[in-house]
């Protein structure tokens, strides 16, 4: 195509873009531009980075153990269990409320609750463990089952069953996925460790480090500890990038996949019932049996039905009701705004993309810099240059929902055939006219995926900037019982916002099956 | 090795595709004698290779019988006295040519015979390329490691799905007089599926011919030429004529739907 630059000057154009953004950065800096002050020069910040180094040495190995160890049991547990839902696939289905329960789980809203439950390391291990689980099982799933099926078939055919089918093929088949599913989980891992670190009164962590700074004004140690986390973070990144690489020959998946977990196969209709319900229970047992396994005391650890029983039965009842109905009338239309402002910052970034492929090889970089950039390093900066308001929980949601939409929207245009546009481009059409008749509605149904993806990660940005900036909300209503030890009040949050979050995500599916022409599905 | 008899009995085979239940085989009986060459024509979605997968005891049938050498598929597989060979060469691309050979020994847990694959990469014309990925190969070349794989384990019985289908005529024609000499060499009892008319007149002792959904007999006919056929058989009037007569049968199959 014409216009578009190749390798070497696209490589150009990026450098020397990113040398003026920093050029940028220093100036504005320099000359206290933004905010008052509140954007340090970058000179400022990595000088008292290297300064403080020793200070930052046992906050930054905290960190680092804890996330690689959640790192290591989250994705062993992630392989195993895609392995599992390979070889039977009803247990999938049974897995379906745990699996979406984990992929729409608001980390801070349950890493209070962790916090309680399980002892420091435990619970920072076990949050980033977490987080890592959905990326790298669905990655690895998807994986193992676009495995060549004539090769299957050629397993099957020498009498060898499942076990020689995965063990032969399709694991290997799966690598790259599983590689590219570390290259989210690897992130994932830092942000668990971290969040899990906030309120633990964890003396080590970059976490804690980050909120006993965050008190005082000096934004040039809060920059440093957010450059700090995304350095690790990117460096987990750019580790598992090179695996896959190194495995496949070439670098290819941003995100996570974009099939979800996929509808049942037709079965009867009691039977199909049955399952869903079991699916919807399973959760609830699994948290029950903790509770039990655990041995801890009732007080403290909610089992549903203390939850139940806070919420409805006991004296506090009403009072708590009132509570969280009006934390709940906060936080959910800023999340939905959120999510649309995300969405329509993503689209409008993929036409970028699909007119200029060289301005977005630019700004890709940046874009990937917001998602290693682990979510609580960016918040306080963010209310340092735009304040407490609803513009500092907007921004947030934008930066954590729009990247994963893009790589959506973005591999939905990749979809298009070429001869699509060919044919609309043999009879003249101009770059605007392909976008407004082709690629535009193409993208149509991929709108309904990317927000179903984002919809988690919007409620997720709104409670974390709720919880360290504005001071409303689920996020701070959190915030406040931990520090009044109302145990029943941060489990009703946990289970709230779990519930919330699973609700929007199944109402989006619902939308995507209703408004999107059909579930988008692999093949 | 003696090839293995190979009788389907009375088969039938319903799929159901969204609610819809589809009758692909219906009552259908064939008996492929042991070391016999038997090629499978018809109509494109006729359950030709509905067929060779129940053979394969890749799909299991819902009405009659599928036998090889009186037994189950299942027991007949598992003794490692299949060959199969597909459409696409299904290989592992992280695999060498020679570690893609050796898949089926694998499988079936039993000790590689490291001479008999690299005889059966010569006899394909692959000497030279055994440490060669898939990626590196052109598709006839891997459509040739597939046909060695096909015949590593010294299969009784070999089944094949338009293993020629994606080649271009030259090539299969070559692949064609390979394939004709390692059956006369080894003799396993063949069933061949496939489109071409000349492909099956030339390589089997016996064409038949199916009818569209749901699959049945229309066609019987033995062919009559002494082996080994030359590539010179291609342009006899003889060949031609039975070519022609298959295709007439062909078309009634499809009228016939």
């Amino acid at each position: 195509m014409t216009g578009r630059l190749t390798g070497n000057w696209g490589h150009l154009v990026t450098a020397v873009l990113i040398v003026c953004l920093l050029l940028a950065w220093e100036i504005a800096g320099q000359m206290k531009l933004v905010a008052g002050g509140t954007l340090p020069a970058i000179s400022a910040v990595i000088l008292r980075l290297i300064g403080e180094f020793d200070d930052y040495w046992p906050h930054l190995t905290a960190t680092l153990r804890t996330a690689s160890t959640g790192f290591v049991i989250g994705n062993l547990v992630a392989v195993a269990a895609a392995a599992m839902f390979c070889l039977w696939p009803f247990s999938e289905r049974l897995f379906r409320g745990i699996n979406i329960t984990v992929f729409t789980v608001p980390p801070i809203a349950i890493a209070p609750v962790l916090v309680i439950a399980l002892d420091g390391d435990t619970a920072r291990i076990t949050l980033a463990a977490l987080l890592v689980y959905f990326p790298t099982m669905t990655a690895a799933l998807t994986g193992m089952q676009t495995a060549d099926p004539r090769v299957i078939d050629l397993v099957h055919a020498y009498g060898g069953g499942n076990f020689k089918a995965l063990y032969l093929v399709r694991l290997r088949t799966a690598l790259p996925a599983i590689l590219s599913g570390f290259q989210i989980a690897a992130p994932a891992a830092v942000l668990g460790a971290i969040l899990a670190e906030f309120g633990s009164g964890a003396r080590w962590g970059l976490g804690s480090f980050l909120l006993g700074s965050l008190g005082r004004a000096e934004p040039d140690r809060l920059w440093g500890i957010g450059l700090t986390a995304t350095a690790i973070s990117a460096l987990g990144y750019v580790v598992a990038a090179v695996a896959a690489k190194w495995v496949t020959g070439e670098n290819k998946a941003l995100s996570l996949t974009v099939s979800q977990v996929r509808a049942a196969p037709a079965q009867g209709r009691l039977q199909s019932f049955a399952m869903v319900l079991a699916a919807l229970l399973f959760p609830f047992l699994v948290w029950q049996g903790l509770i039990w396994a655990s041995g801890l005391s009732p007080i403290i650890a909610k089992t549903p039905f203390g939850v139940i029983d806070y919420l409805f039965l006991g004296k506090t009842a009403e009072s708590a009701q009132a509570r969280l109905l009006v934390a709940l009338s906060q936080t959910v239309p800023i999340t939905l705004l959120g999510m649309i402002a995300g969405l329509l910052f993503a689209f409008l970034l993929s036409l970028v993309s699909f007119v200029s492929p060289a301005i977005m090889r630019a700004i890709l970089p940046f874009a990937l810099f917001t998602q290693t950039m682990p979510l609580v390093a960016l918040t306080p900066l963010a209310v340092l240059i735009f304040g407490r308001g609803i513009t500092v929980t907007l921004v947030i949601t934008i930066s954590v929902t729009f990247f994963a939409a893009f790589v959506v929207l973005a591999q939905g245009f990749a979809l298009i055939p070429k001869s699509a546009f060919d044919l609309v481009e043999s009879y003249g059409a101009s770059t605007w006219k392909k976008l407004w008749l082709i690629a535009v509605p193409a993208c149509g149904k991929w709108i309904f995926v990317a927000g179903r993806l984002a919809l988690p990660k919007a409620l997720l940005g709104v409670m974390i900037a709720e919880w360290l900036a504005t001071g409303k909300g689920l996020g701070n209503l959190l915030n406040q019982s931990r520090g009044y030890l109302d145990y029943g009040m941060i489990w009703s949050v946990a289970v709230v916002s779990i519930l919330l979050s699973v609700a929007l995500y199944q109402l989006a599916e619902l939308a995507e099956r209703l408004l999107g022409n059909g579930r988008v599905t692999r093949d | 090795m003696q090839g293995l008899p190979l009788s389907f009995t009375d088969v039938a085979k319903t799929f159901t595709i969204k609610g819809e239940a589809l009758r692909v085989i219906d009552g259908l009986t064939l008996n492929c004698p042991a070391g016999s060459f038997t090629a499978i024509l018809g109509p494109s979605g006729c359950g030709k290779s509905t067929l060779l997968r129940l053979a394969l005891a890749l799909e299991t049938e819902d009405g009659g019988s599928v036998k090889i050498g009186g037994e189950d598929p299942v027991i007949a597989r598992r003794s490692g006295s299949v060959g199969v060979a597909f459409q696409d060469a299904a290989l592992l691309p992280w695999r060498s040519v020679r570690d893609n050979v050796r898949l089926p020994f694998e499988v079936l847990g039993t000790a590689p015979d490291d001479d008999q694959i690299a005889d059966l990469i010569e006899l394909v014309g692959l000497k030279g390329f055994e440490t060669a990925k898939p990626g590196e190969l052109s598709g006839g070349m891997r459509q040739r490691v597939a046909i060695a794989r096909s015949l590593v384990t010294d299969p009784r019985v070999l089944l094949m799905d338009e293993p020629f289908g994606a080649l271009d005529l030259i090539l299969r024609r070559q692949m064609n007089l390979e394939l004709q000499r390692i059956w006369s060499a080894k003799r396993p009892t063949t069933l061949l599926i496939t489109h071409g008319v000349d492909e099956a007149v030339y390589l089997a002792d016996r064409v038949i011919v199916l009818s569209s959904r749901p699959a049945r007999v229309v066609a019987d006919i033995k062919i009559p030429f002494d082996r080994p056929r030359g590539p010179e058989l291609l342009r006899e009037a003889e060949f031609h004529g039975l070519c022609d007569e298959i295709g007439a049968y062909l078309e009634t199959g499809r009228e016939a739907a």
